[in-house]
């Protein structure tokens, strides 16, 4: 078991806090143990350096090839768009864009080639009129294809009751020749 | 005292804006470190070298990503961590990501011919490292050759600093025993 306060390998490697390189520098000096483990430890790593490191047999480098590089106006264009100042300023430009449009648009009138009230107000009635007579037309043709369907099911629904009857008058007559009617029982 | 005119911090935010000058000066200062960070797990040099190249496009494809500038060592480790051991995946695919074994095939070629040290120190540390199972030796790389400290190695590394103190210090009691068995000096 050590004797030292702390991993002598720690202390060894500077891997302990100052106090701590300290309070082991203090008992290396009254331990000799711990001062011979230390001793090998040193030689242990100076035979480990007797391994040199190598050169690099071939320099690496990387080469900035122009064809994959950005052209002046798109680096012009990505730091624009990279810039928060920039892209403050261009916002604002286009909402000033946007603003003077509006008002233009609307200083211009019916002057500056659009239509009158009177003209607008006839456009709309002939639309609204035409639209009317659509819908009529339409509500006419539902309310035949209904009532034609209302009329067919009526139809239908008397031959089924027909055949119902026809059905049920043959089972009595066959029950009755066979001699298998049965009087209800009477309480 | 020496000063940086240019800090790394600064070099990475130039090249986070597209500055690909500044991204190879970055480079430059960093290829040498994490070529031998490679060269020692991989134990290949045409592998680290390989390697090295990925790990640098990947970080740059990636750099925008780096929310602190300040851990950029870390994080560029982490991808070579992370490229080394996709690399050990494809060559091995059936073996599990913990037990992957890096090919040391070349390690011992990693001695330094130039090195102040006999030639047979440098041997026996490369054959005593090649003993250590991957997980010890990266721990070793990274902590005593890199010099990163705990909370680093565990960011690379992706576990607790409990687990890479485990592996560190159990890959060090085997290099002790292998390439320092002194006798006591001094020592009653």
């Amino acid at each position: 078991m050590s004797c030292s306060p702390f991993d002598l390998r720690d202390y060894y490697l500077k891997e302990l806090t100052d106090p701590q390189q300290r309070q082991m520098e203090s008992h290396m000096q009254d331990c000799p143990a711990c001062r011979l483990e230390l001793e090998q430890l040193r030689l242990t790593q100076a035979a480990l350096f007797s391994l040199r490191d190598e050169e690099i047999p071939q320099r690496i480098a990387f080469v900035s090839d122009p064809v994959f590089e950005p052209s002046a106006a798109r680096r012009w264009w990505n730091a624009f768009w990279g810039s928060p100042g920039h892209l403050g300023f261009a916002s604002a430009a286009m909402l000033s864009a946007a603003l003077l449009a509006t008002a233009f648009t609307r200083m211009g009138g019916p002057a500056a080639g659009g239509l009158s009230s009177a003209q607008i107000d006839s456009r709309i009635q002939h639309a609204v009129a035409a639209s009317e007579a659509r819908q009529t037309v339409r509500t006419t043709q539902l309310v035949h294809e209904l009532a034609q369907k209302a009329d067919s099911e009526h139809q239908l629904r008397l031959v089924a009751e027909s055949e119902m009857e026809y059905a049920r008058k043959r089972e009595y007559a066959r029950e009755v020749k066979d001699g298998e009617w049965i009087t209800p029982a009477s309480n | 005292m020496i000063f940086r005119a240019v800090e790394d911090t600064d070099l990475i935010r130039q090249a986070t804006r597209g500055s690909v000058e500044s991204y190879n000066l970055l480079i430059s200062r960093w290829e040498k470190r994490v070529y031998n960070y490679l060269l020692r797990i991989t134990g290949n040099r045409e592998d680290a070298l390989d390697l090295a190249q990925d790990v640098f496009l990947k970080a740059y494809q990636n750099l925008r990503k780096l929310d602190d500038p300040g851990r950029f060592a870390p994080w560029l480790y982490r991808i070579a961590h992370n490229e080394a051991y996709s690399l050990f995946r494809k060559r091995k695919p059936e073996v599990d990501g913990e037990t992957i074994e890096p090919e040391a095939t070349e390690m011992g070629v990693a001695v330094g011919a130039t090195s102040v040290f006999p030639i047979e120190l440098s041997l026996a540390v490369a054959s005593a490292l090649e003993r250590l199972s991957p997980d010890q030796r990266e721990a070793v790389v990274l902590k005593i050759y890199q010099g990163f400290k705990f909370d680093e190695m565990a960011e690379i590394l992706s576990c607790p600093v409990s687990t890479v103190k485990s592996r560190l210090y159990t890959a060090l009691e085997l290099l002790k025993a292998e390439l320092a068995p002194i006798s006591p000096r001094g020592v009653s």
